[in-house]
């Protein structure tokens, strides 16, 4: 595991201006000092997940670096981040594509 | 070891701990509050207000996003903290121990607060594993990491006793 979440690497892709319906994915990258039990507690808070699937999400964070833990329009992706980090989770937002 | 939390009724946890513990929580929100105060950005105020926006065409993105919520995380960790401040000033001690009841909001202010502290204290010790609670003794950072260790113990109890 590891402390920073790579970076993509820019491409020519990144110049072509998205467009407005793109959807956009919220991703939470693994870190070393969130307890499984309180990524759990909080994925079931912000998102009303079952505990069966926020502990899914957890696992993949914890075993892949990260996950998608929802997707949608812009303003969406930026309040589920916005609620994430006042949750100390370290999430990212980016296009799905 | 008992439970340092329980839940005792519909949102009623109750909190209890040995004065020595308690003598240990009540110089934390200080510091924590130190931290959030730092003007200049540090490796702990990133971890705590991370980045949102990660790709470098996000760039004016990240930027407002950070104007523009950066306050708004920060005013809610400082209310976690004068919530855990005060129920730290309510607590009293029954038969050896220290024992508070919290509400429901109380009791999440305690969590944030606990995960802050634990986010803030593993940045200063740049733990970039998972962190086991095993301490060598002759390891110079010994202290912050039993307290690292202990403050994660306590947040697992408080989370089993939300979910209970």
């Amino acid at each position: 595991m590891s402390t920073t979440a790579p970076v993509r690497e820019r491409t020519e892709q990144d110049d072509v201006v998205a467009e407005p319906d793109v959807p956009w994915v919220v991703i939470v990258w693994n870190d070393p000092i969130n307890l499984m039990s309180y990524v759990v507690f909080v994925f079931q808070k912000l998102f009303g997940y079952s505990r069966e699937k926020a502990t899914r999400l957890m696992l993949d964070v914890h075993h892949k670096g990260k996950a998608v833990v929802s997707s949608g329009p812009r303003e969406k992706a930026e309040f589920d981040v916005v609620r994430l980090h006042g949750h100390g989770l370290w999430a990212t937002m980016q296009k799905d594509r | 070891m008992a439970s340092a939390f329980k839940r005792v009724g519909k949102d009623r946890y109750r909190v209890r701990l040995s004065p020595q513990e308690v003598g240990v929580l009540r110089g934390l929100p200080e510091q924590l509050r130190s931290v959030l105060d730092a003007s200049e950005p540090d490796p702990v105020t990133e971890r705590l207000f991370p980045t949102a926006y990660r790709d470098p065409e996000d760039r004016e993105r990240q930027e407002e996003y950070r104007r523009l919520v950066t306050d708004d995380l920060l005013a809610a960790k400082l209310a976690n903290l004068e919530l855990v401040v005060a129920t730290l000033e309510r607590g009293e001690l029954h038969q050896r121990r220290w024992t508070v009841e919290l509400t429901e909001e109380e009791a999440l202010a305690w969590l944030g607060v606990l995960n802050d502290l634990r986010l803030a204290l593993g940045v200063r010790l740049q733990i970039t594993e998972d962190f086991d609670g095993v301490v060598a003794p002759d390891d110079p950072e010994a202290p912050a990491k039993h307290l690292l260790s202990y403050l994660g113990w306590l947040e697992e109890h408080l989370v089993e006793a939300l979910t209970a």
